[in-house]
């Protein structure tokens, strides 16, 4: 059986009795791991009380971090500040010059656009650029208003499958309510114009493929790329 | 003509009835894909078992992943907010009886 993963969960922090919702339904509708996605500001002491909520649940959490920045210049000092700090970097772009990094930097795990701003949208330029993965944030997007957001999201997944980049398909969910099967979140992604594989993959090997790469950088025994320490077998 | 049965989860803040979620059902589909795709995915509502807060739903073979789509987009019932997850798909109703707890 697949592990299915969320990697866009944004829990109310301060409401216990919603995240304690929130980690029963997501383990109800078959949810393994997600991307627990906190403010940064946030107290060691709640992210683990959080973390210690979904895991009572049977549910792996990553730290996941939302990056939104004005300029590219602050965007760049944000990476330097938090890559090391977090699980996964997610990156909302807000202008073409913040996509532009966001698409082209290797820090930068997954890109994701407001499909309600009108000054930067996912292009083939930028899909030629992207080394993360793009991310559709379905449910968010699409139970709060359809009007003319459906087209738009449509476009962005006709050019991520024909350039063929990695998709991730989250929910984007900050309330119970908002928690739906992965099989319903592919099946929003088929409806979109994505291929039936990518939309498989979206909730699946995609997304935690982008965990355990990022756990083996941040683990002791990794130096650069291409080089970790190798302990000796005891005898 | 071949059919899919999806067992649906309908977690909600008061119980339903089965019109209650049936009209919230067909009217996601409608919105969502039109007359021609209502016909053409042609959801029934199969079962609705209120105490467990189960529902088995029926639809054309072709139509199983627009019918789950449409269901994910659906937030409310009469007003009451629900949370409808997909657990299962199979070919037969038996079928749905086999899933393995989780």
């Amino acid at each position: 059986m697949p592990k299915f993963v969320d990697l866009h969960v944004l829990p109310r922090v301060e409401d216990e009795k919603s995240c304690r919702q929130m980690a029963d339904l997501l383990r109800l509708a078959g949810y393994s791991t997600i991307g627990l996605t906190i403010p940064t500001g946030l107290l060691r002491e709640r992210i683990s009380f959080l973390r210690h909520i979904f895991q009572e649940a049977g549910i792996e959490t990553a730290l996941r971090v939302d990056l939104s920045s004005g300029s590219r210049m602050e965007l760049l000092r944000l990476l330097r500040r938090f890559r090391n700090s977090y699980d996964i970097i997610g990156v909302k772009c807000s202008n073409p010059g913040v996509a532009t990094v966001a698409c082209r930097d290797r820090r930068v795990d997954v890109v994701f656009f407001d499909p309600r701003n009108h000054k930067v949208r996912f292009n083939h330029s930028l899909a030629n650029l992207l080394r993360g993965a793009f991310e559709f944030n379905l449910l968010s997007t699409l139970l709060r208003e359809t009007n003319g957001i459906f087209s738009t999201i449509t476009k962005q997944a006709v050019i991520a499958r024909e350039h063929k980049v990695k998709v991730v398909l989250s929910s984007g969910s900050n309330v119970p309510g908002m928690v739906r099967s992965p099989s319903q979140i592919a099946a929003l992604g088929s409806t979109i114009g994505l291929s039936k594989e990518q939309s498989a993959e979206g909730v699946s090997s995609t997304p935690r493929s982008i965990i355990t790469r990022n756990s083996s950088l941040r683990s002791s025994e990794y130096i650069e790329e291409g080089v970790r320490v190798v302990l000796p077998k005891a005898r | 003509m071949a059919r899919r049965y999806l067992l649906v989860k309908v977690v909600s803040e008061r119980p339903l009835s089965s019109e209650q979620f049936g009209t919230a059902l067909i009217g996601s589909v409608r919105r969502c894909f039109g007359e021609v795709g209502l016909s053409r995915i042609d959801p029934k509502l199969v079962r609705f078992d209120p105490n467990q807060s189960e529902a088995i739903v029926a639809c054309k073979r072709d139509g199983a992943s627009e019918l789950q789509a449409a269901i994910a987009l659906i937030s409310e019932a009469s007003e009451v907010s629900i949370v409808p997850l997909v657990l299962r798909v199979s070919g037969t109703i038996k079928g749905l009886g086999k899933r393995k707890p989780r």
